[in-house]
């Protein structure tokens, strides 16, 4: 790309931190515990967005099956909340409502440990880094790459969504895990509507944004972007491709469930439409938008997109239409922003020096030709 | 001119009896051949004599159906790619590969293969104190001053020579070069010449080349393949009076037209 | 016996209804290279044409069947023209363009037409049952195998017995070389594309009648149809033939022993472990790799 700059570090960092600042000082001038809600479920997509970023933009693993993770952190909070749901909603000796209805007997073994809010929150995030594991170890081990990423991760996803919708006894089928208590955690309540919710979730992806940063800016980040050039080329230089693309695969993963287990607590409820396919190809779009190959701009696609889509709401007939707009405007953005819209940005000259620096050297490098000698 | 070397133990690269296959085509039928450690090998030969594909054998790209390659006195016939490459293999694709949306510098640091581990790696920032040394070989390549600017505006020339700096920072014993002067100007070709009699003594290098003016102006020996075989080898000049070899090329020009 | 003959027909069915969406799908992948996630939004474009055109026209489902083979055929050739011209050779922005495009289609048929879920007649001389060797089959589920085997015909003939499809086939192999012989390879894939939409447009109208129809039914066929495509391999007509015959038996067959979901959970799982192994697909012929 002629004339491409990348704005220095420090000035990726200004940018982060100010968007860090912004959302953790909204609440202070949203009154309306409803639109605080709203907000935070935007700055979950937002997380999930930035996790997809992660293998997609930076690794060129287009992960279809991203709702997989997700979902799966959902549900992992969740089990823990219908646990501990005060008796009038769950069943007899503590088994959650829908086995009662369905005859089931005992907890399942699986929903024990789930007592726990510890081991919950921990398999929140294991449980979706483990299989991202073991899928990255099948698939990246054997050299496949590209389209057929995509394939597979999204046949996976279908496949899990319908074992989960069939399992009814066991995962609350359909209907998935409603009527959750609230977490309470250090003596906080987290409940949907409660500020600490909000500051949670700000703090997770203002966290999850900087740590992000880091391991991009790490040599492990470099070689992931290497290998998104070109993974022969990385292949002959001694590294081991499938380790790394393995190894961004999991991380997105991890952040992905846990932005799920956030999920639970802004909507109180765990459904099998969060690990399906309209939500995978949903994060898919908002990173896109707002840029796959950076961390803040698929964030800020997230979290615009949902934004505006959850403003028309409330006039369904607005929505209708936007839906049709956002079609629209996706097909814009991969043909002719293919960067999305954060690109816009790295347009923007610091006091121009850069770009002239830029510029100049290869004018200058073009020019010299080579010298050996 | 050096005398011929002699095939013996001291080899830091022994091909032995190598056969390749796709889908019945022999590609290389019983190929032996060995590199002397610090030799610059051309390897030469009409198309389709399975140049490339020796070169994919030594490097892991292609695993051979039979026969065994020894590095250093290690066998490395059934390891990945980037076991290969660990143990001191590079290679220079005949498509110029770097990584386009990396800057120079950033392909080269990619380069500098000091410690593989994805772990490792995170915990490292930066170059890593080596950017002088990077700086350096920038230099020597005339890149020094597109440091910061993407592979991908770099002209063909200069994606050339950036994937021969790369090798060098990945600093392999052994350097496979497939036809490095491709697409290259005459005044380009003889700074690569000039280059490549540099490296000489502290790389080993086998180099696939047409050029037989550019081959004169490096080489010691030339093996000459034919048919997936060892036809010939030998200097410049025994090879050019070689009739074995006036035979393989008859038909294709002549091997100075090659 | 007649068990396993039910058995054996029904998975036949599914499997006619699948080839039959996958054949576009298939015939798009394997020339122009488009994964063309809108694939299923045709299919529900030609399912609606046939209730828009009965429900204001009074049209049988017979003329229907041409006119949406012709409506959603154009739609595909404007579609080529106006974006996938723009993105050849980046695959996975296809994914993403196209999957823009099945957004925009659904919702424009929902502001249109209506969220609501729409019933197509079956024409009255093929919605009894036929007795045939023993038991009783669907005589319109018959009429689709017997239509899909034609259109399996035509397609066949249309790329390896006429002219147009001698050219494509150049394209296919090396489209550099066909356009220094004077092929206009921007034409055929315009065309090509425009045939795969047309006949994911007739497996619409022709599911019509044995589903309801509604904005989102789409969703479900692409997914499916792209595993059939995957599973038979790139390029091979034969391969997604056999491809969609094997995924429906054995669809069938496991919601037999079974339910549903979870014969469609197997046979996905199934197709994964076959990327994994072969990712050209069980029938194209190994190549020789770069």
């Amino acid at each position: 790309m002629e004339g491409q700059h990348k704005h220095p570090i420090w000035a990726k960092l200004v940018g982060y931190a100010a968007f860090c600042v912004v959302i953790l000082i909204l609440p202070l001038f949203i009154t309306d515990d409803y639109l605080l809600n709203k907000l935070a479920r935007y700055l979950v997509f937002g997380l999930v967005a930035m996790a997809l970023s992660i293998s997609w933009g930076y690794a060129g693993i287009l992960n279809l099956g991203q709702a997989v993770s997700f979902g799966l952190g959902s549900y992992c909070m969740a089990m823990a909340l219908k646990l501990r749901t005060i008796p009038i909603q769950t069943g007899a000796e503590g088994l959650p409502d829908f086995m009662v209805w369905n005859n089931v007997k005992s907890l399942p073994w699986f929903w024990e440990p789930f007592h726990s809010y510890g081991f919950a929150i921990a398999a929140g995030v294991l449980v979706p880094t483990i299989l991202a594991l073991l899928i990255g170890t099948f698939v990246f081990r054997a050299r496949v790459t590209g389209v057929y990423v995509s394939i597979i991760t999204l046949a996976l996803l279908v496949v899990i969504n319908l074992v989960v919708i069939d399992r009814q006894r066991l995962t609350g089928g359909f209907n998935g895990l409603t009527d959750l208590a609230p977490l309470e955690l250090f003596g906080l309540t987290f409940d949907p509507y409660a500020h600490a919710t909000y500051y949670l979730i700000a703090v997770s992806l203002g966290a999850a944004l900087f740590l992000g940063l880091a391991v991009v800016h790490s040599k492990t980040g470099l070689i992931m972007q290497a290998i998104r050039d070109d993974e022969n080329r990385v292949r002959y230089f001694g590294y081991d491709v499938a380790a790394y693309q393995t190894f961004a695969l999991c991380l997105s993963a991890a952040v992905a469930g846990f932005a799920g287990m956030l999920y639970t607590l802004v909507m109180a409820f765990a459904s099998p439409t969060f690990l399906a396919v309209p939500v995978s190809l949903s994060i898919v779009i908002w990173s896109a938008v707002g840029g796959r190959a950076s961390l803040l701009g698929s964030a800020m696609g997230a979290i615009i997109v949902t934004g505006v889509q959850g403003s028309l709401s409330d006039t369904p007939a607005f929505l209708e239409t936007w839906t049709l707009i956002m079609g629209a405007l996706f097909i814009i953005v991969v043909l002719f922003l293919p960067r999305g819209l954060i690109s816009l940005v790295d347009r923007i000259p610091l006091g121009g020096s850069a770009r002239r620096r830029a510029a100049a050297a290869t004018g200058a490098a073009s020019r010299s030709g080579i010298n050996a000698g | 001119m050096p005398a011929r070397a002699v095939a013996t133990t001291g080899a830091i690269l022994e091909l032995r009896d190598i056969t390749v296959e796709f889908a019945g085509f022999v590609a290389i039928a019983g190929l032996t051949l060995d590199v002397h450690e610090g030799e610059l090998r051309c390897l030469i030969g009409p198309n389709g004599a399975g140049k490339t594909t020796a070169l994919d054998v030594i490097c892991g790209k292609v695993k051979p159906a039979s026969g065994k390659v020894v590095l250093g006195g290690r066998e490395i016939t059934r390891l990945e790619e980037h076991q290969i490459a660990r143990h001191g293999v590079g290679r220079k694709f005949q498509v110029p590969s770097v990584f386009r949306d990396l800057t120079v510098r950033q392909n080269m640091e990619v380069a500098l293969c000091r410690a593989p581990g994805v772990l490792g790696n995170l915990f490292r920032f930066g170059n890593s104190g080596a950017s002088e040394q990077l700086e350096k070989l920038a230099e020597l390549v005339g890149l020094e001053e597109a440091m910061d600017v993407a592979a991908g505006a770099l002209s063909h020339g200069q994606t050339q020579w950036l994937e021969i700096a790369l090798l060098l920072a990945q600093d392999a014993r052994l350097i496979l070069m497939d036809e490095p002067t491709a697409g290259m100007t005459a005044h380009e070709t003889a700074k690569t010449a000039e280059l490549f009699n540099r490296l000489k003594g502290r790389h080993t290098l086998i180099v696939v080349e047409h050029d037989m003016g550019f081959i004169k102006e490096i080489s010691d020996i030339i093996s000459v393949m034919h048919q997936g075989r060892l036809l010939a080898e030998g200097t410049v000049r025994e090879i050019e009076t070689n009739a074995e070899v006036r035979a393989a090329y008859l038909g294709s020009g002549g091997i100075s037209g090659a | 016996m007649t068990d396993i003959f039910n058995q054996v027909f029904s998975g036949l069915s599914i499997a006619s209804i699948l080839l039959l969406i996958s054949l576009g799908l298939a015939i798009i992948y394997g020339t122009v290279g488009v994964i063309n996630l809108a694939h299923g939004e045709f299919v529900m474009l030609g399912a609606y044409a046939v209730w828009f055109l009965e429900d204001h026209f009074g049209l049988g489902l017979f003329p229907c069947i041409v006119l949406a083979f012709f409506a959603v055929g154009t739609l595909g050739w404007v579609v080529e023209r106006l974006i996938i011209r723009r993105l050849y050779g980046r695959v996975l922005d296809t994914i993403l363009a196209t999957w823009g495009l099945g957004v925009i289609l659904q919702q424009a048929i929902r502001l249109s037409a209506g969220a609501e879920l729409r019933y197509v007649q079956m024409p009255p001389g093929l919605s009894a049952a036929v007795h045939f060797a023993g038991v009783d089959v669907s005589a319109y589920r018959l009429f689709v195998l017997a239509l899909t085997a034609i259109l399996l015909a035509v397609t066949y003939v249309l790329i390896f017995r006429t002219r147009f499809g001698m050219r494509l086939r150049g394209v296919v192999q090396n489209p550099e070389i066909a356009r220094c012989f004077g092929v206009n390879t921007s034409q055929i894939y315009a065309m090509t594309f425009a045939y795969g939409a047309g006949l994911a447009g007739i497996a619409g109208a022709l599911v019509s009648p044995l589903k309801s129809v509604s904005p989102d039914m789409g969703t479900g066929y692409v997914v499916d149809a792209f595993m059939v495509v995957v599973v038979g391999g790139v390029q091979s007509l034969l391969g997604t033939v056999a491809s969609a015959g094997i995924i429906g038996e054995l669809s069938g067959g496991l919601a037999y022993l079974s339910n549903d979901t979870i014969a469609k959970a197997i046979v996905f799982l199934g197709v994964v472990v076959l990327i994994r192994f072969r990712p050209q697909g069980l029938f194209a012929l190994r190549v020789r790799r770069g």
